[in-house]
């Protein structure tokens, strides 16, 4: 059941010059930022994302409000917020439209999240291919120092905040947010180990905040309306609406913004024009590359955290990617192992010398030379690999995988 | 204190310490590459993971903190199969030369995959071929395909010299440690890369192909080549059966101290082992000794006991001179100070060590010997002698060590002693200095006898031989004491026992 008019994070999408401040502000930009600033204590802010039950649209899902609430309180260090636009993960690219279209709501969401912990600087991490995007991003902080919306004394009140984009070079793994915060204090992009967690020691060891840009973007709209409206936007436990990337053999691939819970049928068929040029649904891959695929009957699935949780898959990032009957899957587990050995950072044996020896086994069977056993040792990599890495990464690339060659496995033997 | 359970047995650990500490404590070795107690963690090579009661994945032990009532386990069968998966994974593409590498017999890689695994390999893919004789600098070589990337050298000059000359360059598979251009491995800590690699990826070109190394005997023993006086290993082949005089020192390594050297110890100690076999003194030597016939050190006490005495007799202190060096043990500088100063009242009685050199920051001191501190709390003057006060009215001279060589140009010594009717010189080593004495008799270096040694920090440490010294050489206590026996005021002063309980009442 979707409606017309669902559209909260991508209203005024269709309005030229959105970008811009003045647009911005005259379709109620900065509104949640003026109230919260003068009619809100930085704890009532963080009760209200609490209780919104804002779940982090990254990937892991882990609700905001209870990250915000990690931060130690009594400390004399400076707090950071990193908002992470790094959008590696593959099928996803909802984060370039809310940056490119609405740059000003990320801001008023950066603004909103540093007033409820207490944050005086703020980064904006984003993807190194982001060129343009990083630009109009500048610009809009330039636009809005000039406004008076970031600097010091924002709405003349005593809260101040300064905003630096800072663009990547192109690497998954700066995706993961303690090798992001390594990337942001200039060295080579290695996840970090865990704890501490960058609540307490994260950037230049200092407590830090890192948000999805999506999930930043939803803050506005909780602060304004309030946690109990957001909540009734989701059909499902998980709050609000969320940008489902859809990508690969449908009529209209793009990105769409439903409640969360909406069903993946209707996603593909109804919103995304069903399948192009007739062809019959294999698979979907439901949140990014790094989500286990689900079969064509596994899809009439509700989109939301716990549903794929409970199919043995994940909403992930939401990047939907939709393989269709004439696609091999010995291809596709190709392009998955190889990009998963190519991004692999290299730190931890199991993660860099696994996905290795899984990649080049992959694209043997592609080019048809199985040998009796490859399906097992892929297997049987992939369980020594999850949850034996030290960062999520290693889960990210064994989970697609073993679910692939299981679920795929009389036809990779066919076909290869 | 923090109370917890790993393989059935209870542990009582600090908090803050990391199971695989704690399970060291406990005398449980958890097999890890990565982990180094002295460098910060990286918790990458993920063997040492280890199963706790109640978490749902393994965790790394060399990174996770002990918590009270933690239940563990390193030897589940959980555990030994991410072990073995941890040792495949790390040997797919290993290069396999163990027969040719340095490092085989003391490979962590090689013992772990005996001791875990010994699964036959299955992987199937091309290996990558890589560089195996990356020069890095300070003779050291990388050989790619042995490496497995713990970083624990990377890690070692960022942390520990601070040089950061190494890193880990491109990503993934194709990840490989590397200089930066132009800028090898360039300290004075160099050496100890070779032995922090867990494999033979690093080899030392001082090293490199010389032996294997279970023929090599270690032996504990202090490094006497600057003031600090780092714990060290000294290892040496033992030479052929028949082929006598093959035995040699190939190796230093450090041994941990914490409250002296850490892990590390320089490159000045490490490489500087040759002076032990080098210009080495093998026997009595010298005029009067061919000239009275003089073949061992028991005639050589003898004679000079007979000459001190008769100089005594007729009060010629003022015409004796002594020189003594930093190098000698603390029970040696005592004897020397019993027999000389206070028996036979000798005036002048120098210290001469070898010429001071420019320190490092780190461990490595100006004086290049290991006693000075020894020396000067039992009494010594420290201010070094010219020539002329050595020859000065001298009708005997008795020198220990070679120093006086290092320290004078050989005309001068010619010149200056050319008129002191006695010289007698004990040393390990004849740096061109014997020619000017009428008698040389060779002693040992530090390695090869017991004693003391007072650092520059004030530690008093206790060491013993770690190789009998060559059959003619004589420590230089035992001749201390033998010649304290024969022209001392009470004879059983000079007995080992007596000795020590004086040294120790001596010492601050």
């Amino acid at each position: 059941m979707i409606l017309a008019g669902d559209r909260f994070l991508t209203r005024d999408f269709d309005l030229e010059h959105l970008y811009r401040i003045e647009s911005y502000a005259a379709r109620g930009g900065y509104q949640a930022a003026a109230k919260a600033l003068k009619t809100m204590t930085p704890d009532e802010v963080l009760e209200e994302v609490k209780a919104a039950n804002l779940r982090g649209r990254g990937g892991a899902g882990f609700p905001a409000g209870i990250k915000w609430g990690f931060v130690p309180r009594e400390t004399d260090a400076p707090r950071y917020l990193c908002v992470n636009a790094d959008e590696g993960e593959p099928g996803t690219f909802k984060d370039r439209y809310l940056m490119s279209h609405n740059p000003h709501r990320l801001l008023e969401g950066m603004i909103l999240a540093s007033y409820a912990v207490g944050i005086r600087t703020a980064y904006v991490y984003i993807r190194g291919e982001y060129g343009a995007i990083a630009r109009r991003l500048e610009a809009a902080v330039t636009e809005a120092k000039a406004s008076g919306w970031l600097g010091d004394h924002i709405a003349g009140t005593e809260f101040g905040l300064e905003v630096f984009i800072h663009r990547g070079a192109g690497s998954y793994i700066c995706g993961e947010e303690t090798a992001l915060l390594e990337s942001l204090e200039g060295k080579r992009g290695h996840p970090r180990l865990k704890p501490p967690f960058p609540a307490s020691v994260g950037l230049f060891r200092c407590p830090t905040v890192i948000n999805n840009v999506e999930t930043i973007c939803n803050i506005p709209d909780i602060i304004l309306h309030g946690a109990e409206a957001f909540l009734r936007r989701g059909l499902s436990r998980d709050g609000g609406t969320r940008l489902f990337s859809v990508s690969g053999a449908v009529a209209k691939p793009g990105c769409y913004e439903l409640p969360a819970g909406a069903s993946l049928r209707e996603l593909i068929f109804d919103r995304a024009g069903g399948m192009r040029l007739g062809r019959k649904l294999k698979a979907v891959i439901p949140g990014g590359l790094s989500a286990p695929v689900l079969l064509e009957k596994e899809i009439d699935i509700r989109l939301d955290g716990d549903s794929l949780v409970e199919a043995g898959s994940m909403l992930g990032s939401a990047g939907i990617i939709v393989i269709d009957d004439q696609t091999p899957m010995t291809m596709v587990l190709d392009k998955m192992a190889g990009f998963y050995a190519h991004e692999s950072c290299g730190q931890c044996s199991p993660c860099r010398i696994g996905t290795a020896w899984m990649a080049r086994i992959a694209s043997r069977l592609r080019s048809g030379r199985r040998r009796d056993g490859d399906l097992e040792t892929i297997l049987r990599l992939a369980a020594n690999i999850k949850g034996r890495t030290l960062c999520p990464m290693g889960d990210a690339a064994a989970l697609p995988i073993a679910a692939l060659v299981t679920k795929f496995r009389d036809e990779l033997e066919r076909t290869s | 204190m923090v109370r917890l359970v790993i393989d059935d047995r209870t542990v009582s650990v600090e908090p803050g310490t990391t199971i695989l500490e704690a399970a060291e404590q406990a005398g449980i070795e958890i097999p890890h590459l990565c982990y180094h107690p002295a460098l910060p963690k990286a918790g990458t090579c993920r063997l040492c993971a280890v199963e706790i009661e109640g978490q749902p994945k393994l965790e790394p032990s060399c990174s996770t903190e002990v918590r009270e009532g933690m239940v563990v386990r390193t030897e589940s069968p959980r555990v030994i199969e991410a072990r073995r998966s941890v040792l495949e994974l790390l040997l797919t593409e290993h290069a396999m030369d163990c027969p040719i590498c340095d490092k085989a017999g003391e490979c962590r890689l090689q013992d772990y995959y005996q001791a875990y695994s010994l699964a036959p390999g299955v992987y199937a893919e091309d290996k990558t071929r890589r560089e195996k004789k990356v020069p890095l600098g300070g003779g050291l070589l990388l050989d790619r395909e042995r490496c497995v990337l713990c970083t624990r050298c990377v890690r070692f000059l960022d942390s520990v010299t601070g040089t950061s000359e190494l890193g880990v360059f491109e990503r993934g598979i194709r990840s490989e440690i590397a200089c930066f251009e132009g800028r090898p491995v360039d300290n004075n800590y160099s050496g100890c890369l070779s032995e922090i690699c867990p494999v033979g990826a690093i080899t030392d070109a001082d090293f490199r192909f010389r032996t294997r190394s279970w023929f090599l005997e270690a032996k504990e023993t202090i490094c006497p080549l600057c003031g600090r006086g780092c714990r060290i290993v000294l290892e040496r082949h033992p030479g052929f059966p028949r082929l006598p005089g093959t035995a040699k020192v190939l190796r230093v390594r450090s041994r941990p101290d914490d409250l002296v050297n850490g892990h590390w110890i320089c490159n000045v100690g490490r490489y500087g082992y040759g002076y032990l076999e080098q210009e080495r003194c093998r026997d009595i030597a010298g005029p009067l000794a061919k000239r009275l016939g003089l073949k061992t050190w028991d005639d050589v006490v003898a004679h000079l006991a007979a000459r001190l005495r008769a100089l005594r007799l007729k009060g010629r202190q003022a015409h004796m001179a002594v020189v003594v060096s930093d190098w000698l043990t603390t029970e040696e500088l005592f004897l020397a100070g019993a027999v000389f100063q206070r028996d036979l009242e000798i005036g002048r009685c120098h210290v001469v060590g070898p010429r001071d050199d420019s320190p490092d920051g780190m461990l490595l001191t100006a004086e290049r010997s290991p006693n000075r501190a020894g020396a000067k709390a039992l009494g010594f003057g420290l201010e070094e002698p010219t020539l002329e006060d050595l020859a000065r009215d001298a009708e005997m001279l008795m020198v220990f060590g070679p120093f006086l060589g290092e320290k004078f140009r050989p005309d001068e010594i010619g010149a200056a002693l050319a008129g002191v009717k006695t010289k007698v010189l004990f040393t390990p080593r004849d740096n061109g200095l014997g020619r000017f004495f009428d008698l040389v008799v060779p002693t040992v270096w530090p390695a090869e006898k017991d004693g003391t040694f007072t650092n520059c920090q004030g530690l008093t440490r206790a060491f013993s031989a770690a190789f009998a010294p060559p059959s003619s050489a004589v420590e230089e206590w035992r001749l201390l004491a033998a010649l304290g026996r024969a022209v001392g005021r009470n004879p059983h002063f000079y007995t080992p026992l007596r000795c020590a309980g004086d040294v120790r009442r001596a010492m601050p």
